[in-house]
């Protein structure tokens, strides 16, 4: 195969014609706004066809170089495009009129770009605009509810933490289901390193305000040209670059505020006295109760006061941003240059994040054939963080704590529990606050993102680029756990400190030839043939201490005994070879071919190399005579594409069988660790995606419509083994999923003129099945399962981590037991109160099967107001947190103030089972603790007024604008839990999906803003 | 313009793009060894002996939650559950879910370490010849103990109907190098199981040393030995009432005089990088490696889960100083016998050979070694408890101090289930104190029968 392409190179070097070096002359001008004669800045100017331009300057004048018989293009965001031929002409003054339908706007498309007219794939473009001013610190909040098909979920109200972004719905089972970043060429590290397992978000270390524009490639023909990596849609982001003309300088300032969206509804002292009591009588342990009482009160009178362990949990958390960025150039040389400090506390208590984050982008023009440049940006994060939501120090968990503890124990003075203790189990858990105030947990990043790059024109059809790009970062994690924490830290008796090194290191070079040629009039070539290799090492150092002299001491130095130590490292590479071709017939009828070879280390020999292909094509039927004349329709466009992707996250070494080191009391040891299955391939999706692109009443409207099916084939899998053979599970390509869906987006410009009014709607439907797992000897499918409880599972014909559990069947009206349905055949609806003799069944998805959002824009003499609604419907979320708080008294933990409807012989039809403490009534994994985690959320809205222009000139700036934004206002769901948009940060992975377990509620955020440029 | 220049620059740009970077795709694990690679010498099968160690001293095996989950499952009044974590307590509430992790993985990790002895075994060919009675004898000594556990747990009991009809539990015996149809395992039966158990420690209590012998880096402490193996052999042929064969193997060991009593009973437990003279087999725990999941649930001074009531410590009689290893809170009592961190994990204690050869000699009206009176006496009096005459000696007052003085060391469940006295309202042979096979083996493996009582 890789002989094949080093011939296919060869032959694509003859047929350039690099040997016709073009005849320049000069052409000169000016752009100006055919509405009001105003010089246009930044509009591209450049030769069609060729990769050839220039940007006008800060008076709207432009110089350019063209060859003999050029045509040049004149176009800018939001503006119509316009070609003009440049004959014998030198002054070329040209008005730019407002195009409502962005059908010219220019989209990366990963080695390359086209206008958006001609993109015969499915790319979603989000541009800065909607990354201003998002109070965040992760880009990924500006595409929620922005772009379809597109489902992002913000994992929990915690600080810098993974979001899940799924490109038109999880497409893998074990493999990663994230995407593919990649920041101006250079493929970015999204492995978490985080060592407790709640994962961090390595993409927040990119300043979202540098950022230009966001496309994601979302089917198989955009995505082809990144092959074995695109299968989960691949996002480009590209970052700010100067523009030559006057030096702009802009600031930005933003203060605010958080808080969480929900808190919920617990039982207060008197009401969880008066509960137990009656738990406690009915199962006889009116003793033990008596006896955690008079622990729990802490010699207070217990049900006196109620003590909000809840609200405990939560902090002021003040948010501040402060931005600059000045950016310029000449015809030679542009550069960007920006800095950003974010200051943000978290809504829980010792949570918080600081980032400082600088760039400089480069670019110089060495001659007429040589391009040079390079992006550097550095940034330094650093987060206080909790523990995961599995932990009992996790600040979310004191809602366990009964509400007659104190939360100061009045006998010492100290936050209740806090050693020396008057009893060792008080409260009846470990505090979280304890850990607030005597331990740490630090992560600080030092990420840096950059590369270098070198064009060269051949001629005016052929160019050559090639880029080296970097991605370091280096993470140290410091914790250390206080002599008061030793009930939840093991071994911090004396104080335990641990810290944590990793670096990952990831270079990578893409080297390609781009090649444009317009034949005649009618045809239209553009092809792009290349290479890319990346390397990617991770190494990792930790060392753990113990027997620290005080709590002062924190630093391992001050450790008297070295208890635990390791340095790791592992790594991966890629050697990629790829090919892409568009071809354009009479402005009409659109082709596209593109195929890509990836070669993996992390695959056995049998399998080492992928080939991806994909083939797409466009229709412009506006073009055609018989709707050229159609007044309502200005503009449609067939596309259709077909393509192979691949996935290949899945670890380093999944196909080895391995053994490694396992000592014993000090001596050398080994043991098992992997199965070996050679016979391990890629994970590959074909995409088919039908669209349509639209414009009506002269663009007013647009939009696209698109129907996609997505077949996922080769499934890696971690399976579940016969324990007996000594292992647990195998990696396994075993099986075949499948999403299909349709896209809907419109844009519409309803009011034009003084008062401005645009709406944009974007609808999409995702439906996800499992077609086919492997099916074991028995002769059923291999079970797949995943969450808290084991819940969630993979199942031929049900959405990926389907839940999989008991089903509630309600309260025995006449003696108060939780009783199951027993499902012995489908649909029996007889019950029984003894959960070993129900079957579980399939009660629901995690996955939403629609979502969208809709953006409502209004501006008038200087004021603008933008509003997003976003929504996702069709999802349940399983709250496992559930059988200890919704328990019916099994243990003593508060319960949620629904529960008071419980069953007694004088209220039979309550919606709770009868309260038993230690009774386990109704604690069994069940539906009843699934909840309908649909919603509709007031996501974001701003509301800014720009000064006038007079009166900003006389202060000597060119603009200010002052603005309000609200994050989260509102939201609509029937969820039970804190909030629906959820993913438990200790048990993740795509097929552990729609979980909670006392995870945080996202941020409600407010905040203010001043925005200047000189 | 500048052809050639143009032309050697396209060269090159041509050259950077076809370069071959396909033996940069070679990339081999830092951490790992590929499994062909693992066992190649003496001394690579000498450190897989040491991995099976290594596993067997983990959380869920030897390393405390073998023992922990037969005491909740045995407890009734005494012991009491308030821990919050779900599957220890359906082991106290005796009602074990299908799905039970704990199980679940004391299941999956014991087979991980009988696959390790099994490794070993398959590759005594690369041992020298002088090691290798020795680390055959250790593999068999943890496979057969392991076994024993395993069938204890997830099985009838011996003698509760038909041991040949009885499934026990799957006995694999060869390396897994694949997965494969022979991976799906039926359950063996009760009587197979033993047998198997019986011939490993046998053959092991042959090939094994008097005294556990250094290690290559001679550091390692608390290998099985000879002794270790007729130890595990006592207690297989008690749970089948072969007293003669228990009161011999338990004799063998005392009177190998490698070990003696502590004359403090709280000598043998929280030892540190120790093991004290009566501690005949213990998983070693170290500050950075190792697991003592008793002290976990059990200690104060860790999570404090399991509560000791009022009625446990009324049985012991006053002035036991077997009583000094508690810790009183309010109410409520902990046992101390575990609350060192990083203490090993007592697992045979000479005592228990004395216990055993005195009820095996007293219900076989024999005197093998020593009299039952006599061998009672003595764990008495070590805790400063007056004697017992002939006139009140019983099977009970013997079957009594058995239980105080091996209390939380994962005997009681056994014990009782082999003497048919029932656990609260439990008859000895009730399905619900024997775990339920793990969902997750039962999913993947449909040859395994469940046990009754559960779906």
């Amino acid at each position: 195969m890789r002989k094949l392409l080093h011939f296919c190179v060869f032959l694509g070097t003859l047929l350039s014609g690099f040997s016709t070096i073009a005849q320049d002359h000069t052409v000169t001008g000016k752009v100006t706004s055919s509405e009001d004669g105003t010089p246009l800045v930044g509009v591209s100017i450049q030769v069609k066809g060729t990769s050839q331009g220039v940007n006008s300057n800060a008076t709207g004048e432009y110089r350019i170089s063209v060859p003999n018989n050029a045509t040049l293009v004149f176009s800018f965001v939001g503006m119509d495009r316009k070609e003009v031929a440049v004959g014998n002409q030198t002054v070329i003054n040209v008005e730019l009129g407002t195009d409502n339908q962005q059908l010219s706007e220019v989209v990366v498309t990963g080695f390359g770009s086209q206008i958006k007219r001609d993109v015969t794939g499915n790319i979603a473009k989000v541009d800065s605009k909607k990354l201003e001013n998002i109070p965040s610190p992760s880009f990924e909040a500006a595409l929620q509810g922005n772009a379809a098909g597109v489902q992002i979920t913000q994992g929990n109200g915690k600080l810098g933490q993974g979001i899940s972004v799924r490109v038109r719905g999880t497409s893998s089972i074990s493999a990663s289901s994230q995407p593919l970043y990649v920041v101006d060429g250079v493929p970015i590290n999204t492995q978490n390193l985080s060592s407790n397992s709640a994962p961090t978000n390595p993409i927040s270390d990119l300043n979202p305000q540098d950022i230009e524009s966001l496309e994601i490639l979302k089917d198989a023909s955009a995505g082809a040209i990144y092959g074995a990596r695109a299968a989960n849609g691949v996002v480009l982001i590209t970052t700010k670059r100067g523009k030559s003309g006057k030096t702009n300088v802009n600031a930005g300032f933003q203060y605010g505020f958080s808080k969480p969206t929900r808190l919920r509804d617990y039982m207060n002292a008197s009401e969880w006295l008066s509960y137990f009591k009656v738990a406690a009588e009915n199962t006889g342990s009116t003793n033990s109760l008596n006896a955690l009482i008079t622990r729990s009160a802490a010699g207070t009178e217990a049900g006196k006061n109620t003590y909000d362990w809840q609200r405990a949990a939560f902090q002021d958390a003040p948010f501040s941003q402060t931005d600059l960025n000045i950016s310029g150039g000449n015809e030679k040389t542009k550069f960007y240059v920006s800095g950003q400090y974010l200051d943000q506390k978290g809504i829980l208590i010792k949570n918080s994040l600081e980032r400082f984050s600088g760039r400089i982008n480069l670019d110089h023009k060495a001659n007429n054939w040589l391009s040079i440049g390079m992006n550097m940006s550095l940034a330094r994060t650093l987060q206080n963080r909790v523990s995961n939501d599995n932990a009992f120090s996790t600040p979310m968990q004191a809602v366990a704590i009964p509400p007659i503890t104190p939360l100061i124990d009045p006998r010492t003075g100290l936050v209740s529990g806090t050693p020396p203790g008057v009893s060792a189990n008080f409260p009846i858990y470990y505090n979280p606050f304890i850990s607030a105030n005597y331990s740490d947990y630090k992560t600080l990043v030092f990420r840096n993102i950059s590369n270098v790059y070198g064009q060269i024109d051949f001629s005016k059809s052929l160019s050559f680029r090639s880029e080296l790009g970097v991605d370091l970062l280096n993470q140290n994690e410091n914790s250390y756990y206080g002599t008061q924490t030793v009930r939840n830290v093991t071994g911090a008796a004396n104080g335990l400190g641990e810290s944590r090194y990793s670096q990952v290191m990831n270079y990578n070079t893409n080297n390609y030839f781009s090649y444009n040629k317009v034949l005649g009039d009618v045809h239209s070539l553009t092809a792009t043939l290349g290479m890319s290799y990346q390397e990617t090492r991770v190494d990792g150092n930790f060392v753990e201490g113990q027997q620290f002299p005080s709590n002062a001491y924190r630093q391992i130095a001050s450790a008297a005994d070295i208890t635990g130590g390791s340095s790791t490292r592992s790594q991966f590479s890629f050697v990629s070879y790829f090919l892409r071709a568009n071809y354009k017939l009479a402005d009409k009828y659109l082709v596209g071919l593109s195929g890509r070879v990836d070669g993996s280390s992390r695959f056995g020999n049998n399998s080492k190399y992928g080939f991806f292909p994909a083939i797409s094509g466009g229709w412009i039927l506006s073009e055609e005579s018989f709707l050229q004349n159609s007044n309502a329709l200005s503009f449609l466009k067939l596309r259709a594409s077909y393509g192979l992707t691949g996935n290949a996250e899945i670890g380093n070494f999944p196909a080895l069988g391995l053994w490694s080191s396992s000592g014993y009391a000090g001596v050398a040891g080994q043991s098992p660790d992997q199965l070996r299955n050679s016979n391990l391939k890629w994970e590959n999706t074909t995409q088919t995606d039908i669209g349509i692109d639209y414009g009506i009443l002269n663009n007013r409207i647009n939009g696209e419509i698109d129907y996609y099916v997505k077949n996922t084939n080769a499934l890696l899998l971690t399976v579940n083994v016969p324990g007996t053979s000594g292992y647990p599970d195998q990696v396994r390509n075993v099986g075949r999923m499948r999403n299909q869906g349709f896209e809907f987006t419109l844009n519409s410009q309803n009011l034009v003129g003084a008062f401005k009014w645009s709406t944009s709607i974007n609808i999409s439907n995702n439906k996800n099945r499992v077609r086919e797992i492997d099916k074991s000897p028995s002769g059923d499918p291999v079970p797949i399962i995943g969450g808290f409880d084991q819940v969630n599972r993979a199942y031929p014909g049900q959405p990926l981590g389907a839940f999989y559990m008991l089903e509630y069947a309600g309260v025995d009206r006449t003696n108060g037991d939780a009783l199951y349905y027993r499902n012995d055949t489908e649909g029996d609806r007889s019950t029984t109160n003894d959960p070993n003799e129900a079957r579980r069944v399939f009660v629901g998805s995690p996955l939403p099967t629609w979502f969208g959002g809709i953006t409502n824009n209004f501006s008038y003499a200087g004021f603008d107001l933008s509003i997003l609604f976003n929504g996702q419907f069709g999802n349940k979320v399983y709250m496992a947190g559930g059988k200890f708080e919704m328990a019916s008294g099994d243990y003593y933990d508060n319960h949620l103030a629904s529960e008071l409807d419980y069953w007694t012989p004088e209220n039979p039809n309550a919606s709770s089972p009868q309260p038993r403490l230690f009774g386990a009534n109704g604690t069994a994994v069940s539906s009843r603790f699934l909840s309908d985690a649909s919603y509709v959320r007031l996501r974001n809205v701003s509301f800014g007024y720009t000064l006038p222009q007079n009166l900003v000139n006389r202060i000597k700036v060119s603009r200010v604008r002052i603005y309000a934004l609200a994050q989260n206002l509102l939201t609509f769901t029937k969820y039970k839990g804190w909030d629906p948009e959820v993913s438990t940060d200790a048990n993740t992975g795509n097929i552990a999906a729609g979980q909670d377990f006392y995870s945080a509620p996202q941020a409600k955020t407010l905040t203010v803003g001043l925005q200047i440029g000189f | 313009m500048k052809k050639t220049k143009f032309s050697y620059i396209l060269l090159t740009a041509v050259a950077l793009v076809v370069s071959s970077c396909g033996n940069k795709l070679d990339l081999k694990p830092y951490q790992s060894i590929d499994q062909d690679a693992a066992l190649t010498t003496s001394k690579d099968v000498e450190a897989a002996l040491i991995g099976a160690y290594d596993a067997l001293g983990e959380y869920y095996v030897w390393g405390g939650q073998i023992q922990m989950s037969a005491d909740l499952l045995s407890a009734s009044s005494e012991l009491q559950w308030r821990g919050t974590f779900v599957d220890p307590g359906q082991f106290y509430d005796k009602k074990i879910l299908v799905n039970n992790a704990y199980s679940a993985n004391i299941w999956l990790n014991s087979y991980a370490t009988i696959n390790i002895c099994n490794n070993v075994l398959a590759n005594l060919d690369k041992v020298e010849a002088a090691k290798k009675n020795r680390i055959q004898g250790e593999a068999l000594f943890i496979r057969g103990s392991v076994y024993f556990e395993l069938v204890r747990l997830f099985a009838k009991t011996w003698g509760d109907g038909d041991n040949t009809a009885n499934p026990g539990v799957p006995l694999v015996l060869s390396p897994t190098s694949e997965i494969n149809n022979g991976s799906y395992v039926k359950r063996n039966s009760v009587a197979e199981v033993y047998a198997k158990v019986l011939e490993d420690l046998t053959t092991a209590e042959t090939l094994l040393p008097d005294a556990a012998t250094t290690s290559t880096s001679g550091k390692m402490t608390g290998q099985a030995t000879k002794w270790a193996a007729a130890s595990i052999l006592s207690r297989v042929y008690l749970m089948q009432q072969n007293y003669t064969a228990a009161r011999d193997a338990a004799n063998r060991v005392i009177q190998s005089n490698r070990y003696a009593l502590n004359q403090e009973y709280e000598s043998s437990f929280n030892l540190v990088n120790m093991n004290s003279s009566e501690n005949i087999f213990s998983t070693q725990v170290t500050s950075q490696d190792g697991d003592n999941s008793l002290r976990t649930f059990y200690s104060i001074q860790s999570r404090g889960d399991i509560y000791v009531t009022q009625s446990h410590i009324n049985e012991y009689e006053a002035g036991d100083e077997r009583l000094n290893l508690f810790t009183q809170d309010g109410e409520d009592f902990f046992t101390d016998k575990f609350s060192t961190i990083y203490s090993n994990v007592p697992v045979v204690r000479l005592a228990e050979m004395y216990l055993t050869r005195a009820e095996a000699n007293f219900r076989l009206n024999s005197t093998t070694g020593a009299t039952p009176l006599a061998d009672l006496n003595l764990i008495r009096n070590r805790v400063g408890l007056s004697n017992l005459t002939s006139g009140t000696l019983s099977l009970n007052a013997i079957l009594k101090e058995r239980k105080l003085e091996l209390m939380f060391e994962g005997h009681l469940l056994h014990d009782l289930k082999r003497t048919r006295r029932s656990i609260g309202s439990a008859a000895y042979n009730a399905n619900n104190l024997v775990f339920p096979i793990p969902q997750r083996e039962t999913d993947v493996n449909s040859s395994l029968v469940q046990n009754p009582g559960y779906n």
